[in-house]
């Protein structure tokens, strides 16, 4: 994106007689990074293309086998729960960080005294490494840990399960964690966007007599609508790579049932040894995120033209 | 902080990640005041590199120790990295066909071991082997590839069992069971007294209930069977693999309901505090035990179910192998005749105060009653096998973790679970 954006400026009409002799060192600042990128990114992830249609233990030369690898994708039980854990994931983790991200910026976007400490407090997660995350969170669940203290404490024993081990709350169990930061980041996205919001068109729509609930439904969410593409952007891409976690706290356990895309790519890459099986998800992978961001900033960039 | 690594004797616990901090730390401390420790790149007669995954400090500082005697001896010189467990796990393939490989690895002997021999990795150690004539047949076997050469040296080994806390048992009244009959009947006791009888860490290890699977196998089928069944030559959709589930189910209604939700190292804690009656763990889960309750730790062997199956034993056994490619196959060599030798075994065995067994028969190991009683169960095993993973390879480890522990929750759907493991089986196999 940032590669159009800055091509697109440098060639405006008045600046055609120079384009023609390009300075090196522009060609430097757009070749260098591009050789880079080439050779750290888009050469390997052209690799994975390739590897997904390879059978290959990453020990022995890769044997090409057609689109076996995405025959068997079809078929596989595993693929297509993780897949909907994935949406699922999506779903709950990017549509709870949205609502809970923006409200808390709604709530905590006025100046007023102590208004700083709850913002740092909310943005503190974002600062742990997923993994230590994972550690409190294990020991918040784990078996007569502080989840179950908390149920005995109100009377609701019943309820008590081992949270990370039950196939039927597993992947719940693991997406609280990832909310608990990602609430606080998606927050200061919003309060970006609200700060950049010019007072005066609140003014405006309070003269017109606009109520708080009208101000935000046709003011403050139209207004928002570049920081949007950024946050679902990052939610759904958050969503997908959404790895650390998930494997931290089960290892998309128990019996697959918090497995998602990235965790079974993972051990069918690493522990499976079956790289160009795990090529072929992480394609998958790839293709799905293409297609939701795709999907949004097409509608995006026609809304505006 | 991923703990999938059944036959890993030592293990970062839960601290992991400060023992990490500090395993960082005093590495790069070590480094800074002698260069041996540091990693080098091996020249043609340059030192000899170890990669070694014993990142537990004890075992870490033992093994220090044996390259640091090596070096004064004047034969050759050795440098170590120690890398933390996991990440050695995944990279070893990676550093196994990379073009300039370390020399030599700390690994494990059986499948694991043969299955990078057949793709040409390892390097021929017969020679060395030509001066171990003493070692035990059952070790040779073990450390030979399928074209006949040897391609592993053993280091140690230890074993699995059925550890307990004797003061507990005499509390609760019990002996030791020897027979399936009586192991139930031991289990219906504690239970009646309120203990779970049997405990076990699922959350976060589930290969650990591999060991149940592994020894009712070979104590019902016998360990031939069992390795034609881990090496893809059986089915697991097999009537005789259903029975051993069929056993196991007896069992089930007696496990700690709270094992499901906690790592192995959670369900030793249980264990030594009398939260749960016995545990089926290898003795690598005493390196977390606090010292005095070392000597109230017992351990029966696995109950026999049919006397007419020859006796079998799980003794993983680890040791060393060495890459193919190594620009320096005799400084190699010399360093693995050392590490077989009876004073590095001991100094070892010494310095990691691990519950283990020399490899080599004339190295004394520690004569602790626990170990006594070890050396003597193995001693008196007709056949041993290694574990799930080493008998068969790392990537079928997942299928059996999703299938075991799926079994333990539902045993109900034992046929549909028999048949997934099957398919999952074949994929592995098929690569």
């Amino acid at each position: 994106m940032t590669a159009t954006i800055s091509t697109t400026s440098v060639t405006p009409t008045r600046r055609r007689r120079r384009s023609a002799r390009l300075s090196p060192l522009l060609v430097a600042f757009v070749l260098v990074p591009f050789a880079v990128e080439s050779i750290w990114v888009f050469w390997p992830a052209l690799q994975g293309f390739w590897f997904s249609l390879t059978r290959w233990d990453g020990m022995s030369s890769p044997a090409f086998v057609g689109t076996d690898n995405y025959v068997e994708l079809a078929g596989d039980a595993t693929f297509r729960g993780a897949l909907v854990n994935t949406v699922i994931w999506l779903v709950l983790f990017g549509g709870l960080s949205v609502l809970g991200g923006f409200g808390m910026a709604l709530v905590l976007q006025k100046e007023r005294r102590g208004v700083g400490f709850y913002r740092a407090a909310l943005f503190t997660p974002v600062v742990f490494s997923l993994v230590v995350t994972a550690l409190v969170w294990r020991v918040f669940y784990q078996p007569d840990g502080i989840a179950d203290t908390l149920l005995r404490a109100v009377g609701l024993e019943s309820l008590i399960r081992p949270w990370l081990a039950d196939p039927q709350t597993a992947l719940y169990a693991v997406i609280l964690p990832a909310l608990w930061r990602q609430i606080g980041y998606v927050m200061v996205l919003f309060l970006a966007g609200l700060k950049a919001i010019d007072p005066a068109l609140h003014e405006a729509a309070r003269m017109d007599g606009a109520n708080s609930w009208q101000r935000l439904r046709h003011v403050t969410i139209p207004q928002l609508k570049g920081v949007n593409a950024v946050v679902l952007s990052v939610i759904v891409i958050d969503s997908l790579r959404s790895f650390d976690i998930v494997w931290s706290l089960t290892k998309g356990g128990p019996y697959h049932s918090s497995e998602l895309l990235s965790t079974y790519m993972y051990s069918t890459a690493f522990q499976s040894l079956r790289l160009g099986y795990a090529s072929a998800i992480a394609v998958v992978i790839f293709v799905l995120a293409l297609a939701v961001i795709l999907g949004y900033l097409v509608r995006a960039f026609r809304e505006e033209a | 902080m991923s703990d999938f690594d059944p036959g890993r004797r030592r293990f970062l616990g839960h601290l992991g990640l400060a023992g990490l901090g500090a395993l960082g730390a005093s590495s790069f401390l070590s480094a800074c005041a002698s260069s041996a420790s540091g990693p080098t790149t091996s020249g043609g007669s340059g030192a000899v590199t170890i990669q070694s995954n014993l990142s537990s400090p004890q075992a870490k500082a033992a093994m220090e120790k044996l390259i640091e005697n090596f070096n004064a001896q004047g034969k050759g010189r050795a440098s170590l990295n120690t890398i933390a467990s996991e990440t050695f796990r995944t990279q070893l393939p990676t550093y196994l066909t990379s073009a300039n490989p370390p020399d030599l690895y700390t690994w494990y002997a059986g499948s694991v071991a043969n299955d990078y021999a057949s793709k040409n990795l390892l390097l021929d150690v017969s020679d060395v082997w030509k001066s171990l004539g003493d070692y035990p047949q059952s070790l040779r076997t073990l450390s030979t590839d399928a074209s006949g050469k040897q391609v592993f040296v053993p280091m140690n080994n230890y074993w699995w069992g059925f550890f307990y806390r004797k003061s507990n048992f005499a509390k609760w009244g019990v002996q030791e069971p020897k027979t399936w009959t009586e192991f139930l009947a031991v289990c219906e006791t504690l239970k009646s007294k309120g203990v779970p009888p049997i405990g076990i860490g699922l959350g976060d290890t589930p290969w650990v209930a591999s060991a149940w699977f592994d020894y009712l196998n070979i104590r019902i089928n016998g360990a031939p069977f069992h390795r034609e069944l881990l090496a893809g030559k059986q089915r697991f959709d097999d009537p005789k693999v259903k029975a051993v589930f069929t056993r196991w189910r007896e069992a089930l209604p007696y496990f700690d309901p709270k094992g499901k939700a906690y790592p192995f190292q959670e369900a030793t804690t249980a264990l030594l505090a009398g939260k749960t009656g016995m545990f089926l763990i290898g003795t690598f889960f005493a390196d977390a035990a606090p010292k005095d309750a070392l000597g109230d730790l017992d351990f029966f062997r696995f109950p026999i179910i049919d006397p007419a199956v020859p006796l079998a034993e799980e003794a993983p056994t680890d040791g060393f192998f060495a890459s193919a490619k190594t620009a320096n196959p005799t400084g190699t060599r010399a360093l693995l005749s050392y590490l077989s030798g009876v004073e590095a075994q001991e100094a070892y065995v010494k310095a990691s105060s691990g519950i283990v067994l020399p490899a080599n028969p004339k190295a004394k190991a520690s004569d602790s009653p626990l170990v006594v009683k070890g050396k003597a169960m193995l001693d008196e095993a007709k056949e041993l096998t290694q574990f799930f993973n080493r008998d068969s390879s790392d990537a079928l480890q997942p299928t059996a973790d999703t299938a075991l522990t799926k079994f333990i929750d539902k045993p109900d759907q034992i046929d549909a679970i028999l048949r997934e493991w099957q398919a999952g089986a074949e994929k592995v196999f098929k690569g």
